[in-house]
């Protein structure tokens, strides 16, 4: 009988010891949402606090227009030629730890942002080094034959040349337009189009987001959002701006599975052109709501130094990735001072 | 002749080997280098969120790898929601191994909540809690608090079941085989409800790859043989040990009732640790009035042999106190792999018992099962038992 209670009672210690006395070795700490700073023996696992580098930097995408390769035609017509590779094996490192396959533009999502000024001749080089048939099909104005919805490339240096006018005048998206379409776009066959018009807009520092979601366990639910791919990447790596310099963003929405996706500055309101096509902006707000490729063009300025959100007033966006922080710093050359408030 | 012998006894032992060494040769040959043959499919990461405790501003969720491959957990969630947290010891897990996953959270007493974490390939899995319940402390007092409810719930009722002895040794015969066959019926019902409960923590919170349905099969069975052989030396050697046959019986009874009052201690001690207090106040009612009837079942054989009160003491505290234990185990360190173990060791255990029982009523009444007062004994104790468990 003692033999059986001292049985009983070794197993029931030996189940609830190893709960009470953890060994207590090489304490990290880590800061949480609300602020607490909690210490662990183990790893930290963090995407949202802790910066992390990635293989796609999404602040050298930020600023990259594509200008092509320019030359101009015996009629006076600018010819800007670009080569986009398509390929489809690509596993890249998106949060930290998690591993995903990639479908890539010329190796990056979004693939490059192409540039040209309206009624330039755009010649683009397309080739498919992919396992799968891809295309590229741009928004915008172009004959049929160059829509790349039925001119399938085929797989292993299948080539296409796309050559149109570019127009009209706006931010307009590119991407594979090959069936299961969503399959094609959710791994990140997609990019920027930006149409300048011929009498160029106001000097700017300028940016593309392109607003995406990355579904990596294939449950046509998004895993991730992000501005530029990687989540939370603006919140590590603020984005830096001067006060009383025009800001301008051109804001393209690619992400699938979820209706809608919205674009909210704090701090701010900016003037909204939809499309980017009409030189007067539509609204002025802090707020807009954008449907699957909707996009446009923002502009803004700030007054005051210092750090401002932007993010997903989508909430569960916001926390799965998508958002960001402007750094405003005092632009010497224009003081606050020097702001007339009115009056 | 002896070498004759030797190396035919050679033989038979080199015969007995060469399949092994067959096997391992095939098995290596699958394994080995270079050998990509069999490398067929992609196999799928596996893990298993099997344990979520809500702890003061954090959630610990205690994850085990039950894949066929290594993985890597990179990130938790509350609600589809990403959340910094950490893993202890790292979030490498191997096949079967544990990580704990402490997510920093302010969450809510009584709500709703699915925890989430993602493995280094993208995907991710989820457990979902009804409703948030603060986590026991192994404390001092919630252990005394454990053992009053473990002494509610296994001694006291098994200590007034047992004060039926003097009644069950005044009458006649065939009404103490009814006895003794109502106590089989009461047990094939506790056996029936061990494993039954066993099943339900085994769905609810064992992995596929533990195979559930055959650990319960294989615990069952091991238990039963285990205890089997044990009684069956302890009731032979009776005399020599210096008890009596009826409290040798006495006494396999209350092992078995007492391994299966240790599975109704860890389910007590489970409820009350996932925060249902209400519900483990009319568990802890349910049982009480359900285990009084064990106390008749050790009773009834004891009736027929000389029994000190120290002696019933005893029985009735093996049979009684690892209620005390399983409380403890159930509410401080709830593991569903012991759990369905204990459940299985019980269950196993009291269909012993029965055998034993049946064997005694046998050997006792001329050789004869299916008297009408064994036959009644044995339905009423199955319906006085379901009637008693609707209670809870």
């Amino acid at each position: 009988m003692i033999f059986i209670f001292l049985g009983m009672f070794g197993i029931s210690v030996g189940l609830i010891f190893p709960t009470i006395s953890e060994a207590q070795t090489e304490q990290k700490t880590f800061v949480t949402h609300t602020g607490g700073v909690i210490t662990t023996s183990g790893e930290v696992i963090d995407p949202v606090y802790v910066e992390s580098t990635m293989e796609f930097d999404p602040m050298e995408y930020l600023r990259d227009f594509n200008y092509g390769k320019v030359s101009t035609l015996p009629d006076g017509t600018t010819l800007r030629e670009f080569t986009i590779i398509a390929e489809d094996d690509k596993i890249m490192e998106v949060s930290p730890g998690v591993f995903y396959n990639v479908w890539t533009f010329n190796g990056t999502v979004p693939g490059p942002t192409i540039r040209a000024t309206e009624g330039d001749l755009v010649r683009i080089q397309f080739i498919n080094n992919g396992s799968k048939e891809h295309t590229i099909h741009f928004h915008g104005i172009h004959p049929a034959e160059m829509d790349g919805v039925f001119e399938i490339v085929g797989s292993g240096g299948g080539k296409f040349t796309y050559e149109f006018r570019a127009g009209p005048v706006g931010v307009h998206p590119y991407h594979c337009h090959v069936m299961p379409l969503e399959e094609h776009i959710v791994h990140g066959l997609y990019g920027v189009f930006i149409v300048d018009p011929k009498e160029k807009r106001a000097p700017a520092d300028e940016m593309v987001m392109v607003l995406n979601g990355l579904d990596t366990d294939f449950d046509t639910e998004n895993n991730f959002y992000a501005a530029n791919t990687i989540p939370f990447y603006y919140q590590h790596h603020p984005i830096q701006i001067n006060t009383n310099e025009l800001i301008r963003v051109y804001v393209v929405n690619m992400v699938e599975f979820d209706p809608i996706n919205n674009f909210h500055l704090h701090g701010n309101l900016y003037h909204y052109y939809p499309t980017g096509t009409d030189t007067v902006p539509s609204f002025y707000t802090d707020m807009i709501t954008l449907s699957q490729t909707e996009r446009g063009i923002m502009e803004f300025e700030y007054i005051y130094p210092g750090k401002y959100l932007f993010h997903a007033h989508k909430v569960e966006f916001s926390e799965k990735g998508w958002v960001g922080i402007f750094l405003a710093r005092d632009n010497p050359s224009k003081p606050i001072e020097d702001v007339d408030y009115g009056s | 002749m002896e070498v004759s012998k030797k190396s035919s006894k050679g033989k038979i032992i080199a015969s007995g080997i060469a399949p092994f060494i067959l096997l391992i040769i095939m098995i290596g040959y699958i394994f080995g280098p270079g050998s990509d043959l069999l490398d067929l499919g992609t196999p799928l990461p596996e893990i298993s969120l099997e344990k979520i405790e809500f702890s003061e501003s954090e959630i610990h969720v205690t994850v085990r790898n039950t894949g066929p491959i290594p993985v890597e957990v990179v990130m938790a969630d509350v609600n589809d929601r990403i959340q910094p947290a950490a893993i202890e010891p790292d979030r490498f897990l191997e096949r079967y191994e544990t990580a704990l996953v402490r997510i920093p959270f302010e969450w809510n007493v009584a709500e709703p909540y699915i925890i989430g974490l993602t493995i280094d390939d993208g995907t991710r899995f989820e457990r979902e809690i009804e409703a948030a319940a603060p986590a026991l402390k192994p404390d001092l007092e919630f252990a005394g608090f454990f053992a009053i409810i473990g002494t509610y719930v296994g001694i006291i009722p098994v200590m007034i079941g047992l004060l039926w002895l003097p009644f069950i040794k005044k009458i006649s015969k065939s009404k103490y085989h009814f006895f003794l066959a109502l106590t089989a019926g009461l047990l094939l019902f506790l056996g029936i409800d061990s494993i039954e409960e066993a099943f339900d923590v085994s769905d609810e919170n064992l992995s596929g790859s533990f195979n559930g349905a055959l650990l319960i099969a294989t615990t069952i069975v091991l238990s039963f043989l285990g205890l089997y052989y044990t009684s069956e030396k302890l009731t032979g050697s009776a005399d020599s040990l210096k008890i009596s046959k009826p409290v040798a019986i006495g006494l396999m009874i209350a092992i078995g009732i007492g391994l299966h009052n240790f599975g109704e201690g860890l389910a007590i001690g489970a409820a009350v640790g996932l925060g249902s207090i209400a519900f483990s106040t009319f568990l802890i009612v349910g049982f009480a009035l359900h285990n009084t009837t064990e106390g008749l079942a050790i009773a009834a054989p004891l009736s027929r042999g000389k029994s000190t009160v120290g002696k019933l003491l005893g029985l009735g505290l093996i049979a009684g106190a690892p209620a005390i234990f399983g409380a403890w185990v159930g509410g401080f360190a709830f593991s569903p792999f012991s759990s369905v173990v204990f459940l299985s060791i019980g269950a196993g255990a009291i269909f012993q018992v029965i055998v034993i029982i049946l064997k005694w009523i046998r050997e006792e009444g001329d050789k004869n099962l299916s008297s009408a007062a064994v036959a009644s004994g044995f339905a009423l104790g199955m319906l006085i038992m379901y009637l008693t468990s609707i209670i809870i």
